[in-house]
């Protein structure tokens, strides 16, 4: 729970990272005082006590994509955080910015603890299908998929493997 | 065992290790949610919440739960999953049937089954021939192929899919004509869970997906309208075998 808070923490504060605060520092903070304010709505405000040399620019910031605009409202764009330590090793993180509100929070740099143990990293990414073409193959016991009827479950892979009185 | 029933407009199939008590349980966990919650039933407890005649307070203590229930998840989830029509109405068929089965599961306990109801996916323990049950996903472009096959290990005991290839536009999207995912399938520890979350994604996009992986314990598969698959770092690790 502890780690879901942090992670909540920072999407919350993504504006700070913004400002250009490490990212290890917002966990840091996250976790023994409180959370930050920041929406996303209010670039760079700075407006935070954790963000020491923050004045409202991007500094500490790359704007890959980002327009160069004065401040005021936030910026379109893609911003990158620092590389910062972690309890769970460097991570690095890009805020995208769209129409002065964040619509997305990717992680560029993902710890060396991969999987579900950060759930940061927890992001869906393209898959090839020739990845899983041994799925065909598979034993399966039952069939997932999008909700079927009671008249189009007589279609479903499933009612054929119920009527092949399949068990495990 | 083995056995099939319809309810709730769908189909149950249970493959279990037991006696018919077991399936009695069953039976009677989903007939019971059926006759409280199903909107087709102009006689249940929610269809007249609904219509008015019976006042949400003056309802029961488990439908009051589940609305309850539902609401968290709406906040949970930004309000990608609501238990709303778009005309304020109650409608919680987007979570009454996984609450019906996480019922179903406490009912048939700790034993080794599996419960499929309309493709989404409940089980415990493991098969006869002692492997892990094994989801697999249909392809919504052919519904005669899978597109992936995904172990319940790890504590993973829930497989949820929801898309709008089946019941049409069954699911609200936010602010969009058509969803950007057909398809989404979550695994998680519990029913609930993967099924709301699959929904919200569907509902979300994009960015509800990335916004709810960084959130809850989850894995994730979704289909792109071009037929495109994500996944996250979990997903590939059970589809890794």
């Amino acid at each position: 729970m502890r780690r879901r808070a942090a992670v909540a923490s920072v999407i919350a504060s993504a504006g700070v990272v913004l400002a250009g605060i490490q990212i290890g520092a917002a966990v840091t903070a996250a976790r023994t005082t409180t959370t930050t304010s920041g929406t996303g709505t209010s670039s760079g405000s700075g407006s935070t006590s954790n963000s020491g040399s923050s004045t409202g620019s991007s500094s500490g910031t790359t704007g890959s994509t980002g327009s160069t605009g004065s401040t005021g409202s936030a910026k379109d764009g893609t911003f990158k955080g620092q590389t910062a330590q972690t309890p769970f090793g460097p991570m690095q993180v890009a805020v995208v910015i769209s129409g002065g509100k964040i619509t997305d929070v990717k992680v560029l740099q993902e710890t060396n603890q991969g999987g579900r143990s950060v759930q940061i990293s927890n992001q869906a990414d393209p898959m090839l299908r020739s990845e899983v073409l041994q799925a065909q193959s598979a034993n399966v016991s039952t069939i997932g998929g999008a909700t079927y009827t009671s008249e189009g479950y007589l279609q479903s892979l499933q009612s054929a493997l119920d009527q092949a009185g399949f068990t495990g | 065992m083995h056995a099939t029933f319809e309810t709730m407009g769908t189909v149950v199939s249970l493959e279990w290790n037991g006696d018919d008590r077991a399936l009695r349980a069953v039976r009677t966990v989903f007939e019971e949610a059926d006759r409280r919650f199903s909107l087709y039933r102009p006689d249940s407890e929610l269809s007249r919440v609904a219509d008015g005649s019976l006042e949400l307070v003056d309802a029961g203590s488990e439908l009051r739960e589940v609305y309850a229930t539902a609401l968290g998840w709406r906040g949970e989830t930004g309000g990608a999953f609501t238990p709303h029509r778009p005309d304020g109405a109650i409608d919680l068929n987007g979570i009454v049937k996984a609450w019906a089965m996480a019922g179903a599961g406490r009912a048939l306990g700790d034993g080794d089954w599996c419960l499929n109801v309309g493709g989404d996916v409940l089980v415990s323990g493991q098969t006869a021939s002692g492997a892990p049950w094994v989801v697999g996903i249909v392809d919504p472009a052919d519904r005669t192929a899978l597109l992936i096959a995904v172990p319940l290990v790890g504590g993973r005991r829930a497989a949820a899919t929801s898309g709008s290839a089946e019941r049409g536009d069954h699911i609200w999207t936010r602010g969009r004509e058509s969803a950007e995912f057909v398809q989404v399938t979550v695994a998680a520890d519990d029913i609930v869970t993967a099924d709301v979350l699959a929904t919200a994604i569907v509902s979300g996009g994009a960015a509800t997906l990335g916004d709810l992986t960084g959130l809850f314990d989850v894995d994730v598969l979704t289909v792109d309208r071009d037929g495109g698959l994500r996944a996250t770092p979990g997903m590939r690790e059970l589809v890794a075998g």
